[in-house]
């Protein structure tokens, strides 16, 4: 039996953290099957089907290579093209998620206010279908990164504590806002503008050392930049500071999971009031 | 006949459920500033004070207009919402057959939407793999199986829907409507599979304003009327219950409509159904002579008034219209009354009608007015469907 099997007793609105937990976990062939149907829709009808999902972030760095290297000339350790790449690659993950997680629970009413299942699937689903175009695209990063001449060592196998940190920072993140867009339906676009600045404010265009100051010092504490850095330090080769940035976005995860606990907590049941 | 089960399967307790509803949605900086308590929201109970106990194997129906509570009351049965006091328990997995093919995607095909959804209402691929056959055989659309849905009619989307739900073979079966779809071999072919269900010891709980369905499937029901819980007991006596709170709300708001008030030359004063044995009713049965009687008062004299009675279905089609104007008529002084009985032998099917009794008069017969409707409920002979029970006989050689 996948879920559910012995039924539930609701008394009062708040969820018992652990048995929310349980719940998610028992409902993770219900994510996986989702987030596949999610991702393989969004593409049935094009005739490149899947293509896109590599093509895009692949064309998105080949501009800016072009633009940052022949027009507006930033100096980066290695090939520029690789290092944009490499922080395209995690940053399009990211922001796409957390834009897409953020209506998620809104979006899925027609099955919300019919079946229960903890409405932390719907930003998780998310994540997962956007995972099927990503994994593909890590080896294009490695084609970027073995054609325009990296220096490839063991470093790559800093890949997977990256993709682990992508992931983990993307899901607390979407986890939290997407309840509080069922409540404040402006969050939507309170995410739009954020996304368009935290785009700046994370050194994907930019290398980490070229912020200097106060600059530095919000750049470093960006939940975003441990990640960027990170994939980063597995392909092109990171800046000398990413350790402290990477920090910084553990603690951040932390500090997301533990609202998003709170708020799943208190309003997974009762959303559907209010869609 | 209804043993009271020891553990029910499902269980309310003094369940009430209340909505906040804030007058502007809540936005996000006016709500961070809203700290102070009662501002520009409501509290509304939605429902309150239900206790119901349904075992296993039983099947329980619940009746009410829209806004009395009961899809706030499905939806905890559904786990969806938690009451906001009480205990709502649910011992076994709920599946809902809630406007089924809910979370079917028009772009992927029959047999991708089989396994999602089965997924969704908590099947395991391999419980999927196994009574994939039996799924598209129920649902008798083998040959579009690998079409993708968008290409169905509704009636093979409802099937399919139909067939993953009752698949996925819950210990509690909740159902909303569902049997007003499909076409009618279908609608039986559901039917008896609910009754296998029931047989086989699934718990079913009905909601439902087609009493058509809820009678053919629930020896019990529990009727709910603006967020109260009204009466639980035989079905016939809540159907007639049903019908008498509808009756007074419609006697309640009557002064709100045209024709309740409106001083006109004339006004009707009273129009009520009577049973075949005349007492007064709201539940009979079809074939049965049943008695409407219009009556009026002239507050004007009137040169030839004629009264009119109109008998309309469930879906608002007229299905009988008839009046006095061939019979001719008398003028009649001010402040005289009539009354006018119509007798009716209401050969009709099963389901919820209602009638309206009215007058006609001036130089043309071109003014009118009308009475309330009164609702009442025809029990019709089994499994005889459409709109009038002709009584037809059949000779088979």
């Amino acid at each position: 039996m996948t879920r559910a099997a012995a039924g539930f007793e609701l008394r009062g609105e708040t969820r018992p953290l652990g048995a929310l937990i349980a719940d998610v976990w028992a409902s993770r062939q219900l994510v996986a099957i989702l987030a596949r149907k999610e991702f393989f829709v969004r593409y049935r009808r094009a005739s490149f089907g899947l293509l896109w999902a590599v093509g895009l972030p692949v064309i998105q760095a080949g501009v800016l290579a072009v633009v940052f290297t022949h027009v507006i000339r930033i100096h980066a350790t290695t090939n520029y093209a690789t290092f944009v790449f490499a922080g395209i690659l995690p940053w399009t993950f990211f922001s796409s998620t957390i834009s897409s997680a953020t209506t998620s629970i809104v979006d899925g009413q027609d099955l919300a206010t019919k079946i229960y299942f903890p409405r932390a699937i719907f930003p998780l689903v998310v994540v997962g279908s956007n995972l099927y175009g990503f994994v593909p695209s890590i080896a294009v990063l490695y084609l970027f990164a073995l054609g325009f001449g990296s220096h490839l060592g063991v470093n790559v196998l800093l890949i997977v504590p990256a993709v682990v940190v992508m992931i983990a920072l993307s899901t607390s993140f979407s986890l939290m806002v997407a309840p509080l867009h069922v409540y404040f339906r402006d969050v939507r676009y309170v995410m739009t503008a954020a996304i368009m600045v935290w785009f700046y404010a994370t050194p994907v265009i930019y290398p980490l050392a070229r912020a200097h100051g106060w600059l530095h010092r919000i750049v470093e504490i960006n939940p975003a930049t441990g990640m960027v850095e990170l994939f980063r330090a597995a392909s092109a080769g990171a800046d000398h500071g990413w350790p402290v940035a990477l920090a910084w976005t553990i603690g951040w995860t932390l500090a997301f999971s533990v609202g998003a606990a709170l708020l799943h907590r208190r309003f997974d049941r009762v959303f559907v009031d209010l869609l | 006949m209804i043993t009271e089960p020891t553990t029910p399967v499902v269980q309310l307790r003094d369940v009430g459920k209340r909505y906040v509803k804030y007058e502007d949605s809540p936005m996000l900086v006016s709500g961070a500033l809203r700290f102070r308590a009662g501002h520009r929201r409501t509290k509304l109970w939605a429902i309150r004070g239900v206790n119901l106990a349904v075992g296993r194997g039983e099947t329980v129906g619940v009746v009410g207009r829209n806004g009395s509570g009961k899809s706030t009351l499905l939806r905890m049965l559904a786990g969806v919402t938690a009451p906001t006091e009480g205990i709502v328990t649910v011992r076994g997995r709920v599946a809902p057959l809630i406007s089924v093919g809910v979370g079917f995607h028009a772009e992927l095909t029959g047999r991708e939407n089989v396994y999602v959804n089965g997924t969704v209402l908590g099947m395991s691929r391999q419980q999927i793999d196994d009574r994939f056959d039996e799924i598209v055989a129920f649902s008798e659309i083998a040959d579009f199986i690998d079409t993708p849905v968008k290409f169905y009619s509704s009636g093979m989307f409802v099937r399919l829907g139909f067939a993953v739900a009752v698949a996925a073979d819950p210990e509690v079966l909740l159902v909303d409507e569902v049997l007003a779809v499909g076409d009618l071999a279908f609608q039986i072919k559901c039917f008896n599979r609910m009754q296998e269900m029931q047989a086989a010891g699934t718990t079913i709980v009905v909601v439902s304003h087609n009493l058509n369905a809820i009678r053919n499937l629930c020896p019990r029901v529990l009727v709910v009327h603006d967020g109260e819980p009204r009466f639980e007991g035989p079905t016939d006596d809540a159907i007639s219950v049903y019908h008498e709170l509808l009756e007074q709300r419609r006697s309640t708001t009557a002064g709100g409509e045209p024709g309740g008030h409106v001083p006109g030359p004339v006004e009707i004063t009273g129009f009520d159904l009577f049973g075949a044995d005349g007492q007064p009713t709201a539940h009979v049965a079809s074939g049965d002579k049943v008695t409407f009687r219009i009556r009026a008062r002239f507050r004007e004299a009137v040169a030839s008034p004629y009264f009119s009675f109109v008998l309309a279905n469930e879906a608002g089609v007229p299905v009988y219209v008839d009046s006095t104007f061939l019979l001719g008529s008398r003028g009649v002084g001010a402040g005289e009354e009539r009354t006018c009985h119509v007798q009716v032998p209401l050969a009709v099917t099963t389901g919820s009608y209602s009638a309206r009794g009215g007058v006609r008069y001036g130089p043309e017969q071109e003014e009118q007015i009308g009475s309330q409707s009164v609702l009442f409920y025809v029990a019709g002979r089994e499994l005889v469907k459409g709109i009038a029970d002709l009584g037809a006989t059949f000779e088979v050689s």
